[in-house]
């Protein structure tokens, strides 16, 4: 809300909003307590001790597949208001948000996207690839209207990615996984088992956290692990491709290992490849 | 009261009188000795001055220059004096710009446009002790030759633009000499706002400042709004003239009225009458038709709105495009947004320091700007600012308040200060603007704000001489007026469309000031014609 801005405009509106904020508030906060209560709940039932933990021993939910899944954007990010639901998304050149781009071609796939590139005035230059980085300009890209989601990304000066949505209800989120399973829950396919949900946004913690800002040790001890949860199943989360593929896959390519891979890890990398969605990554390595 | 009473009264009165007298004349009496000795001392000094002064030559007043010689003497910018300069002796043409003397030496600092030096004239074998007070009694803003010689300072002068070097003086010769009293002091016209009220110091108000301009125009602030704003012109133009643009030149006194007959000046044309332009307009839109594809206008616009805001002049510089396109007017907004980019771009590489400048006095966060620039749908901006708890129609024109939200919406979301917004509801728009193909209710125009206040009105214009009429007819309009603009359209037209913007607003609103007086040199608006 703006009203914490010095304006003129809005004087005489200011004490209801007030009010109202702090409605909001209060109730944010019981929501968030009931958040917790459940995730402490669950936590004692599943009593899962890390990430490492033998996947194929667990029980499988109904599991969906990245193309099969079912998602209504109105059911998803509330009603319609008759404008474009534009994604913004705040990037540094200096690291592209490879995973972000992999999410973009899937939500492409399912939905009529409006996509654009921008460079904001606080970077001077951004490498070409980058600012192809989305596909060509869209073809109709002249109605906004036309579209059901928009998805702009700014190459801008920020120190963490950012994403920025629904402005008046929502605060901008930050961190690149973050992003990543917002955008991935747009899809409406990630595991409905709270156990899978939960080892998917564990192998993107470590690959964040670990593979990306890990020292060498770190990294390589994440690449064994990987290596022995590839050696028992096809994808990270078992038989279905998820997001946990996604980041990892991002991570260790971003990292530069690939050739350098254990035998498991690069048969998975390969199989990323393959699915086509990867195609937009790998101009960004260079 | 009896008489004898009042004959009393009177007596003591003049008695009294007498005292006061006698003590008045002894007072000027001791007045008149003490001016007599100071007038003594002030000849014995003169005579001193006369006698001994050996460094007569070195200072005084130039006689006027009439041009009589050609010296061959080459003066030194004061922004050119840097420590490279360093023991070298030089010449300076600068104003001085504060004088302080201190016993025997005296401190001067010298500006030239928006740079400033420390000046250093002491009592030596090169000044005397009259030339130091001669050059402390100099009065401010009185131009000044002198030759120095440049010195590195340990210490950097923080007052000053120069802070490494400072110059120690061995000739000063006044050019031309400044009344004593300024209408407004330079210090106190360049104190950031606020800071004054703290320290209960002056500040100028606009009005002193604008009835003085010559004088206010010399602040460092002023130089640089100024030089920015020539920035601004030559980079509209160069980008244009790269693009492929011409520019034209149409004239001003025009026979009717461009947009409406209500805020338009009349002067008396011989036996007629004519109007000042509103905008170029049609001219424009003809030179579209006489196939010249791409062009654009610098020149001077008039409104006879009696408006007195922040942001209203009624005569200030138009920068107008117009542009004949292939199938899509999104081809010009591009063309348009991207000649500003340019714009901004290129003030922020090469005007750096006047921005530093007047963000020393006027504060503010620096511009931001999307590459391509950001471009959102009116109905897009309308559910903006209905999730935002305003309510409005679907067809509503945006308020100024409104307008000035959604750009801090926009900000919010995006983080730029420069948008477009398009597809306007045609009923909001002038009859010459395109009615959108797909939605009758909308209309192919489009406006570009900065900083949430409008800068760029703009649209692809009918060119088909029926649709035309009947819009013109829709409007209620007296098709006899406006008859040779219709029948330009009549011999093949290309589809076009195109935009004004205002070099003062555009110059406001990227510097991030209040008011558009502060960037129009001089200001004409419903109640200031002078100076």
């Amino acid at each position: 809300m703006h009203h914490t801005r010095k304006d003129d405009d809005m004087n005489g509106e200011v004490d209801p909003a007030l009010k109202a904020l702090e409605e909001r508030q209060d109730e944010v906060l019981r929501r968030l307590y009931e958040i917790k209560a459940t995730v402490e709940g669950l936590a004692k039932t599943v009593s899962t001790p890390d990430a490492d933990l033998d996947a194929s021993t667990l029980s499988r939910g109904p599991a969906e597949s990245v193309l099969r899944g079912t998602a209504d954007l109105d059911s998803l990010l509330g009603k319609d208001l008759g404008a474009l639901r534009d994604i913004v998304i705040n990037a540094s050149p200096a690291c592209p948000p490879l995973c972000l781009l992999v999410l973009h071609a899937l939500l492409c796939q399912r939905y009529q996207v409006l996509s654009s590139v921008h460079v904001h005035s606080s970077v001077s230059a951004v490498p070409p690839p980058l600012l192809s980085c989305l596909g060509p300009r869209h073809i109709d890209g002249y109605a906004r209207q036309h579209f059901q989601l928009g998805f702009t990304l700014i190459w801008k000066d920020v120190s963490e990615l950012q994403m920025k949505f629904n402005t008046q209800s929502m605060c901008p989120i930050e961190g690149e996984a973050n992003v990543a399973r917002f955008l991935f829950r747009l899809l409406g396919a990630e595991p409905q088992d709270p156990v899978a949900a939960t080892q998917m946004d564990c192998w993107i913690d470590t690959a964040v956290f670990q593979l990306s800002e890990g020292g060498s040790k770190e990294r390589a001890a994440v690449l064994r692990s990987l290596n022995a949860a590839l050696g028992r199943s096809a994808w990270l989360l078992g038989q279905e491709f998820s997001l946990a593929d996604i980041v990892c896959a991002c991570c260790v390519l971003r990292a530069g290992q690939t050739t350098s891979a254990p035998v498991n890890v690069q048969r998975w990398l390969k199989s990323c490849q393959n699915l086509g969605h990867f195609d937009c990554v790998y101009p960004l390595l260079q | 009261m009896t008489k004898e009473n009042v004959q009393g009264a009177s007596e003591e009165e003049q008695q009294a009188q007498s005292k006061k007298a006698l003590k008045k004349q002894q007072k000027e009496a001791e007045k008149a000795a003490k001016k007599a000795e100071k007038q003594a001392k002030l000849a014995s000094e003169q005579q001193e001055a006369e006698e001994d002064d050996f460094a007569m030559d070195r200072y005084g007043i130039c006689p006027m220059v009439q041009s009589q010689q050609k010296l061959d003497r080459a003066l030194v910018r004061v922004q050119d004096l840097t420590p490279e300069k360093a023991e070298q002796q030089i010449w300076v043409r600068a104003r001085i710009h504060t004088s302080r003397a201190k016993g025997k030496q005296c401190f001067l600092v010298l500006r030239h446009q928006q740079f400033t030096v420390q000046a250093l004239l002491a009592v030596g074998d090169r000044a005397s002790k009259q030339m130091v007070k001669f050059a402390a009694n100099l009065t401010k803003e009185s131009i000044i030759d002198v030759e120095a010689v440049v010195k590195k300072v340990e210490q950097k002068i923080e007052s000053c633009s120069q802070q490494d070097v400072e110059l120690h003086v061995e000739r000063i010769f006044v050019i031309s000499q400044s009344e004593a009293r300024l209408p407004l002091q330079l210090e106190d016209a360049v104190r950031p706002e606020g800071e004054g009220d703290e320290e209960g110091r002056a500040t100028v108000n606009q009005d002193t400042r604008l009835d003085n301009r010559v004088i206010d125009l010399r602040t460092t602030t002023s130089q640089a709004i100024f030089r920015l704003q020539s920035g601004v012109c030559q980079l509209f133009r160069d980008t244009l003239i790269n693009k492929g643009f011409v520019e034209i030149q149409t004239p001003k006194i025009i026979s009717a009225a461009s947009e409406g007959g209500a805020n338009v000046f009349t002067v008396s044309y011989f036996k007629t009458s004519a109007y000042l332009a509103q905008s170029p307009q049609l001219y424009k839109q003809m030179c579209i038709c006489a196939d010249f594809d791409k062009v654009f206008c610098v020149g001077p616009v008039f409104r006879a709105e009696d408006s007195n805001t922040h942001r209203h002049l009624t005569e200030f510089v138009g920068l107008d495009i117009e542009m004949a396109f292939n199938y899509h007017y999104h081809e010009v907004i591009d063309s348009i947004t991207d000649t500003m980019v340019q714009i901004f771009k290129g003030l922020r590489d090469r005007f750096q320091t006047e921005i530093q400048t007047v963000n020393k006095q006027y504060p503010s966060e620096p511009f931001k700007f999307l590459e391509p620039t950001l471009r959102l749908e009116y109905k897009e901006a309308v559910a903006m600012l209905r999730a935002a708890g305003v309510e409005m129609g679907d067809e509503e024109d945006l308020s100024t308040p409104n307008e000035k939200l959604l750009g801090r919406l926009v900000k919010e979301k995006y983080d730029t200060d420069f948008f477009v917004l398009d597809k306007y509801p045609l009923a909001v728009r002038p009859f010459y603007t395109m009615p959108d193909p797909n939605n009758a209710k909308y209309s192919n125009s489009y406006d570009m704000f900065m900083r949430g206040e409008e800068i760029l009105s703009g649209a692809q214009r009918v060119h088909d001489a029926q649709l035309l009429t009947e819009r013109a007819m829709h409007h209620g309009i007296d098709l006899e007026k406006i008859k040779a603009y219709i029948d330009s359209f009549r011999y093949g037209a290309p589809p076009h469309a195109g935009g004004g913007i205002g070099l003062e607003r555009v110059t406001m609103l990227y510097l991030g000031l209040h008011n558009v007086r502060q960037t129009s040199m001089f200001p004409r608006d419903p109640k200031r014609l002078t100076p």
